[in-house]
This record gives structure tokens, C-alpha cells and sequence, in this order.
């Protein structure tokens, strides 16, 4: 059992940050809304700067438009931008949702977002008839910049969706809600894939597989590739209160969840995220737990799988070893109760923001961990560096941003989360579900392979 | 002026590059502009639909007269391909290596833009650290110009940095943090150059303004402050050269070779005390004109030091830049040294140019992108016999227009502050065989099936120069020539599908 040692960064500055702020997780949240669209009320680095990090990761095209504040909405308020911004949205682009995101500017400056929309859509209703400015909903998230960090943003955007968009509940649908948090479209798939072969039907809050992961098929369509493929509906959104629980996978992602439950009665649960065989197996129990279903042999077999892929590589390449793991704090604490599964070490975990959640469900992973565990918290990624020179680990697991400095370090690093732009396909590869299992451990096995065997020695080493 | 299709001879090279030089002599340097027309202009429904106020931002070029609207605001409620006032800053004093970048306000600020552009480093690498002072919510309702003193008095500590640019954000405009006094009580508390850069990021509609407050921070604090062990009457800067993926390092032999000594690139692969005594050069030469004339202006006003408009992209501009130099050296054996590298050099690389040129004629190119490069490819591309026929840029101001003006031949499309849907119908409409813009257009032209080549921040090879422009050539090969556009319904034609 291994001893867990909280440590705060002894800093005023932040270095090389591990997490940006609440807008952008707003805006990956709206993304996985069919024909949704966020509109940023803030300055254009607000919108420009988040595209531009989900083009590097994802490697599609993604669609933020920005009220474009400048020095005169600063004096006088951002309530023409914001108005004219709904409309000339609401025209051109004819979106089923548009969610308006704060920055740190409109938070400031104090504009009354909930206001400037009723007024807008009262000027939408002259222009463009009753029926079709009814049927675009404009959502307010307030997402101060200065507040917490991205994974804030996300949390206060999905539950902003859910508030304004669940209606009194009628009868039960049967269905689970899944919120997924800031996982990869190749996640929220294995997630879709579980809920197939348990035979529910899920409300993804909300979907991006297909919005950040969409076909090569130009055609002569007005609106693509705006509006690509996938997404959740505002219909399947408003039923959520009709769900017979809902599920947040991640450890930041659960205040949509609470409030259906506090509204509506539906049961939720939160996290810990399916990574790894136990937190896969208690992903079962609660969807089990919501519809009396039981486990199939399908996935029973997938378990398996991973079962026998550990037995096949555990012992032999990975027994002992330890690990830095660092970014999101619940995609980082999935993966070190996944390592200790391994019999490896998560030695070092570091995240960018301070939470409860993730300091309890780390505190219960320690325990499962055959040495003692540092829990950096409100860290940077220069923390973490600093820390591994003083006292190295065989591997890091995180993303793209630690490349430099684990080169440098010369320990080898596998890539998980966001942002990965520097590997192919990282965005399209599950972590989660047994197969996620797998996909990791075949990993990390490849890369202790190919960084503590002698390759010439090869057979012998099997 | 076009190089002729198929094999080269130097000779023949030699005499076409001379002859463009005899009709346009100087044509790289300094012209004073006006807008023209701009009021009238209206792009026509057939070619684009867009809203009423944004027609006027497009133009297709016709004589003399053709320029679009710009600089204006963007319309609230587009996706914009814009950037902030901050960005702007950013990129432009990003290259500076040895010194830290601290941004002074929310977290975003600093992790969306830290080690984002491809600028290489020759030796240190502090330039590709993000640092903040991540201003909280307490600071906000408190202020934070302490947290500010702090920071940079830790900061120091941990680094012991060349320099300290502090770069404001919205924020600090709006709860009025003093950023200058802050600069000058750290400056003398750790005895580090400490630079505040006043780029609040509303403070104007586009980037442009961040790139002039960069180089006023530049020029207030920096430039001036130091000195050249041993000064020579060749000495030169080369202004708005960021060496992105090496750039400046393909340009900086040239120069060598014909007995230019490069000070200072301003600012790529540079050092804080290299920028500090860039006052000491007898010329400076501008690469990027969109981010920095202003400062070679201010030099120029500040210390006599006279500047010449340069262009590293293509054989010609390239050829002319370097003869350019020369001339202004006044020395016979410098302008001998210069004519015989411009004639090995092209003889050097002439097969393989025209190994590309081959399979690249008559292809057609749309060029949309932040600065400089909507008119300084042009004639690269033309070298490459491939046609224009789109160009813009998101904040291009009238001068810039200007260029692009002189630059295109009729019928060219050019647009500014385009947004994405825009683009996308114009990109549907033109259907170009390329075209070179940035990381946020990629995937857009990509999932349209228009083959994509980076020219900005992102790219990985160096195109200035004679050496670049075979990488160049090479890379536009590379986009147009791939096979994947021969499995995919190319260019949005012939495959009908029902609205996604």
C-alpha cells in the first residue's frame, strides 16, 4: 500500500501550463452538438487560439464564431456585439444551437448575457419569423476566464445545456446519459460500442466523435463542412430528464448530472472514467444499475482479452516499473489505477488544477499502488520536470505538451489526452473500455520495448 | 515577368533576371500608398453571397484601381480567421530567445500560445516556455499588479533571463493594472531588462496593432541599449525575419558570401543583447513588411539607419533583394561577388526547379494568410508556372492592398478578413489546385478536397531563398501531387450528397 503525498506548486508563476481557461472547454462541449455552434463573447484570440488548438489535435476543422470585442465595447459594453453576433449567426448559419460563451472581458466589463439574448431573439423573431427563431436555441454559459481552468468550462457548459434545455420529465425513455468529459472521439465510439453490446441507448452530453472525426467527402452541400456529421441533438439534450440515470465519467464532469438528479430525480453517478479494467468493470455496475440489464458475453469476452494481453506482458516488461502521469485530472487518475493493474508505480501524478474529486480518487488509487504516489495539484508542467530530475521514473504518460522536457530527461513518453499533435491518429484510438485496456497496453509495452531491449537480442528477449 | 518552361540555361536565366531588374529597378523599396477606390468597390453576388457590409471587402483586381476595403472590424457572429491584438505581439517578439515571455493575465492567455510557432533556435531555448501570471479571480477584484512584481522578481530567480517581456491582455486593460511602473520597479529590483508590452487584446480590430506595440516595446526598451564589439561599415539587420523553420538560415549565407556582415535578424534565432545594439547597423532590410516597416521606419527616424524592402521567396525576389543590398553598399567587388552566387545558385538548383515546374504548370493557387506572403509569393508561385488566382489576408491594412494591387494580374480575387464560411464558398466557387494559408484553414480546405500547403507558423521546411525555394517547390509538389486526390471526388464536383 503506497503512502500519497499531496504537493502544491511553491510558485506565484505558472510554467508551462497544464491547463488554459473555461471557455475553451465550453467550446468542446458545444462542438459535439449536431448543428451547434459556440459564439465566444470575448476577443478574437478567445475563438482564433482555441481553433487553432483543436486543429493540431484533431485534425478537422472546427467552427467558433467570436462577438469580436474591441476598445469600445470595453467602455460601453459588449451588448451590440453580442446581439448583432446572435443574429448574423442565427441568418448565415442556420444552427439548430448556438451556446454564448463569457471570457474573462464580458465577465468584467459585466454584460448581462441572459438579457442581450432575449433582446436578440426578439430581433430574430422580426427578421426571420416566430417559428424558425424558435427553432434556434441560444444557450448563456458563463465561463469567467479567471475562475479554475478549462475542465471548469466544460462542466459549467454541459450543465448550462442541460438547465436550459431538459423539460419536466413525461414518461421514462429508457435511456442511460452519458457525460463524457474531455475524452477523444475515439472514446466517446468505445463508449457508444459498450452501450450497443448492453443493448441501452445512451445520451451522449455531448457527442464529438463524429464532429471531430468526420469523413473526406466533398460535396456540393451548402453547409458542409460546418455542420459535419454526429453530434447530440437539442432533442435528445431535452429528453435527458427522461433517463434512467445518468453517468459522469470524469471526475470534473458531474454538475449536469447533480442537476438532473436534484430537478428531476434521475440517479447519477460520477466517474471514476473507464480506464482500465476495475474502473471498466465499475462502468458496468452502474449501467447495470440504471437498467436492470445484464453483462453480455460479448463484453465479458472483451474483458478477456485484456485479461489475457496482461498476462501475456505484465510480469515479463512492465512489473515495477514507474510512471510520471500528468494533464486532465480524471483521464490521469484512470490511467494510474490502470498502471498499479500493471504492477507498475504511478510515482509522480500531476495536474493542473486543485479538486476534491480528484485528490479522494487519487488518495483510493494510492492504496492500490506498490510504492508511495506524489500528487502534484495546481501544478505546472515545469513542477513535474523538476521533480523528475531529482528523482526520475522509467516512463511518462500525458500529452504532447511534455515532449521537450522528457526528451531532455530522456524518459520515454506515451502519448494520451489532449492535445496529442505530434502522433497520428492518437484522437481516433480508444483508452477507455477493455479495449482502451488494450490499446494502452500495447502502448506502453511497445515503448519499454523499444527503449529498455536490445533489439538485435530479440528472440531470446521473448 | 515568367522563367521559361523546361530546361534552363544559366545564360538565359541570367539575361531574363537582368532584364526584370532593368524594368523595375528598386521596385522593392519603399513606396508611399493610397487607397484607391475602396468605397466603390462591391463584389458581385454571382461571385461570392455574403452579407451587404462584407461585399466590399472583396475586389477582383482590374488596372489601377482595385482595392478592397479593410482594417475595418470584423462582423460580430462570424468565425473569424483573426487573431487579437496580444497574438499579434506575441509572434512578433516570440523569437527572442534568451528571454522570458511572461503574459500578465488568465491562464489562456499564456497555454493557448506558448510554443506555437515554428521559430528555430540556433542555442537557447527559454523562447519555447509558456509562463503566466494567471490571474485569479481575487486579482481581478484586487488588482494584480503585485502578483505581477512577484512573479517577475521569481521568475528572474529561477532563469536569470536576458530579458522579461511582460505582455497585457484584456484583462489588465480592464482592471487598469500599471503595467510600465511594475517594468520599472522589477527592472530595478533584479537589475533584468523588464518590457511591458501594452498589447490588451481588444485594443484594435485586427493583429496589426500587436505587431507595431511588439516593436515599440522593441524599440523604447531595447534597441539602442547596447553595443557591437566590432563594428563594420557591412553591418545589416534583417527586420521581420522570424526564422520560421530556419528561413533566416538559408538567408544568412547569401549574405556572407557576398561580404554582408547580418547583425541581428529582428526577431529570429536573435538574442535580447543582439536586438539592444541593432541601432549600430548602416542598413536594415525588410523581410516581413506587414509586422514590421513601422520599425524599420522608426530605426531609420531614430538613427538614420536607411531600409530596403526584401522579399527571400523565389528566385527573382530573391535575386533582386540581394542585388538590392549590393547597390546600396556601393562596393564594385560586392556587386561582382553578388551577380556570380545569384548566377551558381540558380544554375545550381535550375534542374531541379524545373523538374517541378513541369508537373506544377498551370495549376492554380488561392493564398489567404496573416501578413507579407499574399503578395510576396506571388511571383515565386509564377516561377513555378502556376497562376494566382486568389489572394488576401485576415488584417491586411491599405498598404498592404497596395502591394498585393501592384503585385497580381487581372482578374485575381482578393479579399480581406475573409471568414470561414466565405473561404469555403469561394474555395467551392475557384476551386484551386492549392492553396497556402494556415493551421486554422488546413482541415477547411482539406475536408473541401483542395490540396493544403502551411505556409505560417506550422511549416517544417525553409522556403527563403534559393535553397527554400527548391524546398518550397518541393512542398507544393507534395500538396498537389498527392495521390489521395485522385481516390477522393475531387474538388467538390460530380458527387451529390444531402445536407450533413
Amino acid at each position: 500500500m503506497g503512502e500519497c503525498n499531496v504537493i502544491k506548486k511553491d510558485r506565484n508563476s505558472v510554467i508551462n501550463p497544464l491547463v488554459t481557461c473555461q471557455p475553451m472547454g465550453a467550446m468542446y462541449a458545444v462542438a459535439g452538438i449536431r448543428r451547434g455552434l459556440p459564439l465566444v463573447h470575448g476577443s478574437q484570440g478567445c475563438s482564433t487560439f482555441v481553433r487553432y488548438s483543436f486543429s493540431r489535435h484533431f485534425r478537422e476543422p472546427s467552427e467558433i464564431a467570436v462577438t469580436s470585442l474591441h476598445e469600445d465595447a470595453a467602455v460601453f459594453g459588449g451588448r451590440r456585439n453580442l446581439i448583432s453576433g446572435l443574429g448574423n449567426l442565427a441568418v448565415r448559419f442556420k444552427p439548430d444551437l448556438i451556446g454564448a460563451i463569457s471570457t474573462c472581458s464580458s465577465e468584467i466589463i459585466g454584460d448581462d448575457m441572459v438579457g442581450f439574448i432575449k433582446i436578440a431573439k426578439e430581433e430574430m423573431t422580426q427578421k426571420m419569423g416566430e417559428k424558425e427563431a424558435e427553432s434556434i436555441k441560444i444557450i448563456p454559459i458563463s465561463t469567467p476566464s479567471f475562475v479554475d481552468s478549462h475542465f471548469r468550462g466544460y462542466d459549467n457548459a454541459i450543465k448550462a445545456l442541460v438547465d436550459n434545455l431538459a423539460e419536466e420529465p413525461t414518461e421514462s425513455n429508457n435511456k442511460v446519459n452519458i457525460i463524457p468529459g474531455m475524452v477523444n472521439p475515439g472514446d466517446t465510439r468505445e463508449i457508444k460500442h459498450i452501450l450497443a453490446l448492453m443493448g441501452i441507448e445512451g445520451i451522449i452530453l455531448t457527442d464529438i466523435s463524429d464532429t471531430f472525426d468526420s469523413p473526406l467527402r466533398p460535396s456540393a452541400t451548402e453547409f458542409r463542412p460546418f455542420y459535419p456529421k454526429g453530434g447530440t441533438t437539442v432533442g435528445e439534450i431535452s429528453d435527458s430528464s427522461n433517463s434512467l440515470g445518468s453517468i459522469s465519467l470524469c471526475n470534473y464532469s458531474g454538475s449536469a448530472a447533480k442537476s438532473l438528479e436534484k430537478k428531476y430525480d434521475v440517479p447519477s453517478s460520477l466517474g471514476p472514467i473507464p480506464i482500465g479494467v476495475q474502473n471498466t468493470d465499475q462502468f458496468l455496475r452502474n449501467l447495470k444499475k440504471y437498467t436492470d440489464l445484464e453483462i453480455p458475453e460479448a463484453l465479458l469476452d472483451e474483458r478477456g482479452l485484456l485479461m489475457d494481453s496482461m498476462a501475456d506482458l505484465v510480469s515479463r516488461y512492465l512489473f515495477g516499473r514507474t510512471v510520471a502521469i500528468y494533464g486532465d485530472p480524471a483521464i490521469s487518475a484512470g490511467i494510474a489505477r490502470f498502471v498499479c493493474e500493471l504492477g507498475m508505480v504511478p510515482s509522480v501524478v500531476c495536474t493542473g488544477v486543485e479538486s476534491k474529486e480528484f485528490e479522494e480518487e487519487m488518495k483510493k488509487v494510492s492504496k492500490e499502488s506498490d510504492g508511495p504516489v506524489d500528487m502534484l495539484v495546481g501544478s505546472d508542467l515545469r513542477a513535474l520536470e523538476t521533480r523528475l530530475q531529482e528523482e526520475p521514473v522509467d516512463l511518462m504518460i500525458g500529452h504532447s505538451d511534455g515532449r521537450l522536457f522528457a526528451k531532455n530527461l530522456e524518459i520515454p513518453l506515451i502519448r494520451v489526452g489532449y492535445p496529442v499533435y505530434d502522433r497520428a491518429g492518437y484522437h481516433r484510438v480508444p483508452i477507455v473500455g477493455y479495449n482502451g485496456g488494450i490499446n494502452l497496453i500495447d502502448r506502453i509495452t511497445n515503448t519499454v520495448f523499444e527503449n529498455f531491449y536490445d533489439a538485435e537480442h530479440w528472440k531470446l528477449q521473448q | 515577368m515568367m522563367l521559361s518552361t523546361g530546361s534552363y540555361s544559366s545564360k538565359c536565366m541570367q539575361k531574363e533576371m537582368g532584364h526584370i531588374q532593368n524594368n523595375k529597378p528598386f521596385n522593392n523599396l519603399f513606396l508611399h500608398n493610397k487607397t484607391a477606390g475602396a468605397d466603390e468597390i462591391q463584389i458581385d453576388d454571382s461571385i461570392i453571397k455574403t452579407l451587404g457590409e462584407r461585399k466590399k471587402h472583396m475586389c477582383i483586381k482590374k488596372g489601377n484601381d482595385s482595392s478592397p476595403a479593410c482594417n475595418k472590424a470584423s462582423i460580430p457572429g462570424t468565425v473569424t480567421q483573426r487573431s487579437c491584438v496580444y497574438g499579434g505581439a506575441r509572434v512578433v517578439l516570440m523569437p527572442v530567445t534568451d528571454a522570458i515571455h511572461l503574459v500578465h493575465g488568465p491562464i489562456g492567455c499564456a497555454a493557448c500560445t506558448w510554443d506555437i510557432r515554428g521559430s528555430r533556435s540556433s542555442d537557447d531555448d527559454l523562447y519555447k516556455s509558456g509562463f503566466s501570471t494567471n490571474l485569479e479571480e481575487k486579482d481581478i477584484v484586487f488588482g494584480g499588479e503585485n502578483k505581477l512584481l512577484e512573479t517577475i522578481i521569481e521568475l528572474n530567480k529561477l532563469y536569470n533571463p536576458a530579458a522579461i517581456f511582460v505582455y497585457s491582455t484584456c484583462v489588465v486593460g480592464l482592471i487598469g493594472d500599471d503595467l510600465k511602473s511594475v517594468a520599472k520597479k522589477a527592472s530595478e529590483l533584479t537589475k533584468c531588462r523588464v518590457i511591458p508590452v501594452q498589447s490588451e487584446g481588444f485594443r484594435a480590430v485586427n493583429k496589426s496593432l500587436g505587431h507595431q506595440l511588439a516593436c515599440d516595446a522593441m524599440l523604447d526598451y531595447l534597441i539602442g541599449s547596447g553595443e557591437v564589439k566590432n563594428p563594420s561599415k557591412y553591418d545589416m539587420n534583417i527586420v521581420g525575419e522570424f526564422n520560421v523553420a530556419g528561413d533566416l538560415w538559408d538567408i544568412k549565407p547569401l549574405f556572407k558570401n557576398i561580404g554582408v556582415n547580418v547583425l541581428c535578424a529582428i526577431t529570429g534565432d536573435s538574442k535580447v543583447e543582439d536586438i539592444a545594439a541593432a541601432h549600430m547597423a548602416k542598413l536594415n532590410v525588410v523581410q516581413c513588411q506587414k509586422s514590421s516597416n513601422y520599425l524599420a521606419a522608426r530605426m531609420e527616424e531614430k538613427y538614420g539607419i536607411p531600409f530596403l524592402k526584401v522579399n527571400f521567396f523565389g528566385i527573382e525576389e530573391t535575386s533582386n533583394s540581394l542585388r538590392n543590398v549590393a547597390k546600396f553598399f556601393h562596393d564594385p567587388g560586392m556587386i561582382k561577388k553578388t551577380e556570380k552566387l545569384i548566377e551558381s545558385e540558380i544554375w545550381r538548383i535550375r534542374a531541379e526547379i524545373s523538374k517541378y515546374r513541369e508537373k506544377l504548370t498551370g495549376k492554380k493557387v488561392a493564398v489567404y494568410v496573416g501578413g507579407n506572403k499574399a503578395w510576396s509569393l506571388i511571383r515565386a508561385f509564377e516561377e513555378l508556372g502556376m497562376e494566382v488566382i486568389m489572394t488576401g489576408t485576415q488584417n491586411g491594412l491599405p498598404e498592404d492592398y497596395e502591394r498585393i494591387r501592384e503585385t497580381v494580374k487581372d482578374g485575381t480575387l482578393v479579399v480581406d478578413d475573409a471568414n470561414s464560411m466565405e473561404l469555403a464558398r469561394l474555395l467551392k466557387k475557384y476551386k484551386p489546385d492549392l492553396i497556402v494559408s494556415g493551421a486554422k484553414e488546413k482541415y477547411l480546405s482539406l475536408k473541401l478536397g483542395i490540396p493544403f500547403c502551411d505556409f505560417n507558423h506550422d511549416r517544417i521546411s525553409s522556403f527563403a531563398g534559393f535553397q527554400g525555394f527548391i524546398n518550397f517547390a518541393k512542398e507544393v509538389d507534395r500538396a498537389v501531387s498527392s495521390p489521395v486526390w485522385n481516390l477522393t471526388p475531387k474538388k467538390c464536383s460530380g458527387v451529390k450528397e444531402n445536407a450533413g
